[in-house]
């Protein structure tokens, strides 16, 4: 099951069905992990969506001889690792909400990675509708690479972070601000930050450019699958680009009406595009905006809007690629 | 195929973010090389110097694994310093506190091995029964006296389970029991690193300072200098009472700052004792094992002057394997030979240090920095206890005594100061490292029970060095001269 997860071409299809939508929730036991579940949850409603629950462990190194050790001794005295702690917690909310339908098989898998005597566990829960709940615990170099290894290797539609750091304003969590800047920079797929999340008050989708609009489109199908509402923003920069502004609402909204979801509000601002969405965001439960194609380093650079927002918004934030 | 993932993560941007303290260590290191030679210092001093300062950053920023620290030391040596060469460094590395060292590392592998922590755990709830303040000493005295003979990685993990099925036990919230928690984790980590200064077996910076008094001020056929073989017994004598006086401080201290939610653990008392009682009476392997580990311990009491820590420790390895008690796969798999190889390169520089004059040219420096009446007597032991204190809560405090060892040794030299009584301070001040996770290996094992906050540290720590050094010092103005040091 392990290997099967880990070696198959994560681009194949499978053979018996449409693609299952994935989402995959980096849990790390705060309270931000949590109502980033719940908000995997809604949008995982139905049949169509399996959920993995990721706790990564960072390989221990230095002087941390000895960690090891008590950890296996915490395993023959049957206690449970800290990690799975937090995914069986994560778990219990996930029955609780009725993400599995009645009853459900269980599997357990084991792999020892980077030379860790305990290495990776793996339980996986399915039921009778084939939904699967995958619960995680990763070893890895840093919590930020055992994320983009997990995200490489088994590709997620949805991958929603706690956020955490001293990068952020108004936050808790335990995975800091330089893991989630690592992991939304290199991530090559569709990143939520879960910072106080707040259901049922609607995604703010800003559009600028072509891109944007393709992003505003998939956003759009996504917050369907919760009837979350759909807003849209776009922010010019004088009044001279006024004009490009509206002109990208007005192709936003045919691009996410032509997908079958109602935009129910639109506007159209002028001023400085970092502090008009942060401000306007406030609002919504979720701000969602596009990234640029260019990898590493450069992101934040091409995209200083979208990573400002990310770490200053007090609410959460959505990066689509 | 499982680093695949990493693969993005591995662009020159991702790998200059990651290493800029070894970035940062060599371009320190090479302006200092370039720089001119302070008044003092020969070209070979300040080499060794440059190297150690380099070591150092790396020791504590760990942005390479630190037994690659290790061997970047021995290699430097060999480059950088003109009249050394490949065969006197290698010699360097390998001395009787190296082996005695390795010995023990193999000693706790194979104590572990035995699987007597439910063993532990029976005694300790029989002692104390049901009450949180006694089970708390408990925890702390059995940590401490394990660890003042054998690692305290080994006790601190062996207990670890003992503590959380206490906590779990009598709550699966964790937020109901953080403060029991704390107090029961911490009584493990804090027993172990008050105990760890108890006997030479206790901890590597024992070993390594016994090394440095006999490799700077023993002469073979001096008999004047032959107090500076320490041996066994003679560290007990001084060492162990500065622990058993900090063992009740330690858990008031802990019952102050942390207020366990429950005065009384009845139900997960009776409920930890069922379980150990499953485990039935001890078999006849399990008092082999004590016995070999009691005959190690007499053989260091008692003939460790004559045979070296180092060999009583094989000895005691060798032992377990020849009786099947452990197989060489499981010490293989179980000790970590980078420390080993960290510290054989730390004392290497030390000894550098030394020979080449860095270590009198900073001692000088120190001295010459302190403030009137700090720089003599009970001043100089206060100063040296608290700049070993700051440096051994950032690193190993293995590295922190083998940096230091020789500067406190020289300053001894320098301020008139017995070199015995300085390296004492030293050595056992480079336990006071409760400020951080990473300060001793307890503190790490404990934390990643996942019930303590890296603030917790703080908030408890402070007081604990506090405590810690005025005990300390007290022994060295008091008892310490009573014993004639």
């Amino acid at each position: 099951m392990r290997d099967a997860l880990f070696d198959n071409d994560p681009d194949t299809v499978p053979e018996d069905g449409p693609p299952r939508f994935s989402i995959l929730v980096c849990i790390d036991g705060s309270e931000e992990s949590e109502r980033g579940l719940k908000y995997a949850v809604k949008i995982g409603q139905g049949n169509d969506a399996d959920i993995t629950l990721l706790y990564v462990r960072p390989v221990d190194k230095g002087m941390k001889y000895g960690v090891n050790l008590a950890r296996q001794h915490m395993l023959d005295w049957g206690i449970e690792l800290p990690g799975m702690r937090a995914l069986k917690a994560a778990r219990d909310q996930l029955f609780e909400l009725g993400f599995l339908d009645g009853d459900w098989s269980e599997e357990e898998t084991r792999k020892r990675v980077y030379g860790d005597p305990i290495g990776d566990i793996m339980k996986t829960y399915t039921d009778k509708n084939d939904t699967h709940i995958a619960l995680k615990l990763m070893v890895a170099p840093t919590i930020a690479s055992g994320i983009l290894d997990e995200c490489e290797l088994n590709h997620y539609d949805l991958t929603i972070l706690a956020m955490h750091g001293e990068g952020g304003k108004n936050v808790r969590g335990k995975i800091k601000w330089g893991t989630t800047r690592t992991v939304v920079t290199e991530h090559h797929g569709t990143v939520l930050l879960a910072r106080d999340i707040e259901e049922n008050h609607g995604h703010l989708i800003c559009v600028n450019d072509e891109k944007s609009i393709e992003a505003a489109r998939q956003d759009a199908v996504l917050a369907s699958r919760c009837q979350c509402p759909v807003y849209l923003l776009s922010v010019a920069e004088t009044d001279e680009d006024l004009p490009a502004a509206k002109d990208a609402i007005t192709k936003a909204r045919a691009a996410i009406e032509g997908a079958g979801v109602e935009v129910v509000d639109a506007w159209t601002d002028v001023g400085n595009a970092r502090d008009i969405i942060i401000e306007r965001g406030k609002d919504f439960s979720v701000i969602v905006m596009a990234d640029s194609s260019v990898k590493g380093f450069r992101r934040f650079f091409q995209s200083s809007v979208a990573y400002y927002v990310l770490q200053h918004a007090f609410n959460s934030v959505m990066i689509i690629r | 195929m499982r680093l695949r993932g990493t693969r993005n993560m591995r662009g020159l941007g991702f790998f200059l973010k990651e290493k800029r303290w070894l970035i940062i260590a060599f371009i320190v290191g090479v302006l200092l090389y370039l720089a001119p030679t302070p008044d003092g210092l020969t070209d070979a001093s300040k080499t060794v110097l440059v190297i150690s300062v380099v070591a150092v950053i790396l020791f504590v920023t760990e942005p390479v694994p630190l037994p690659a620290v290790a061997f970047m030391i021995v290699i430097a040596q060999v480059f950088l310093l003109q009249g050394v060469d490949s065969k006197q460094v290698a010699q360097s590395l390998m001395s009787d506190s190296v082996v005695f060292i390795m010995g023990s590392l193999m000693l706790a592998v194979a104590i572990v091995k035995q699987k007597l922590d439910k063993r532990l755990a029976y005694l300790i709830v029989r002692m104390t029964g049901t009450r949180t303040l006694n089970i708390s000493v408990g925890i702390a005295l059995v940590s401490g006296v394990m660890a003042s003979v054998i690692g305290e990685h080994t006790v601190a993990a062996m207990m670890l389970p003992v503590a959380i099925i206490l906590i779990t036990l009598t709550s699966d919230d964790p937020k109901k029991v953080r403060g029991l928690a704390a107090v029961l984790l911490f009584s493990i980590a804090y027993g172990c690193s008050i105990a760890g200064i108890g006997t030479p077996s206790g901890g590597a910076r024992n070993a390594i300072m016994i090394g440095y008094w006999k490799e700077f001020y023993y002469v073979e056929g001096d008999a004047s200098t032959a107090k500076y073989l320490v041996d066994y017994l003679a560290w007990i004598k001084v060492a162990y009472p500065v622990f058993l006086a900090q063992l009740p401080f330690v858990v008031g201290i802990l019952f102050l700052t942390f207020k366990p939610e429950y005065k009384h653990l009845t139900r997960s008392v009776v409920k930890l004792r069922t379980m150990v009682e499953k485990e039935g009476p001890m078999k006849s392997s399990d008092w082999v094992a004590i016995m070999v580990f009691f005959a190690t311990l007499l053989g260091w009491i008692f003939f460790s002057s004559e045979l070296g820590l180092g060999i009583i420790a094989l000895m005691g390895a060798v032992a377990y394997m020849l009786l099947g008690l452990v197989r060489w796969e499981d010490l293989n798999s179980g000790v970590n030979w980078g420390v080993v190889w960290l510290y054989a390169a730390a004392i290497s520089l030390g000894i550098q240090m030394k020979d080449t004059g860095a270590a009198l040219w900073v001692a000088d420096s120190f001295l010459g920095v302190l403030p009137a009446g700090m720089d003599e007597g009970i001043g100089l032991l206060a100063s040296v206890s608290v700049l070993t204190t700051l440096v051994t809560n950032t690193m190993s405090n293995g590295a922190a005594v083998a940096v230091l060892g020789p500067i406190s040794l020289n300053m001894a030299a320098t301020a008139g100061e017995s070199p015995l009584v300085l390296g004492f301070i030293t050595a056992i001040s480079s336990a006071f490292a409760y400020l951080t996770v990473i300060g001793t290996p307890a503190c790490t094992i404990v934390y990643a029970s996942g019930y303590l906050k890296t603030t917790d540290f703080l908030k408890v720590g402070w007081k604990m060095v506090i405590m810690s050094t005025i005990v300390l010092l007290a022994f060295a103005a008091f008892y310490w001269p009573a014993i004639g040091l």
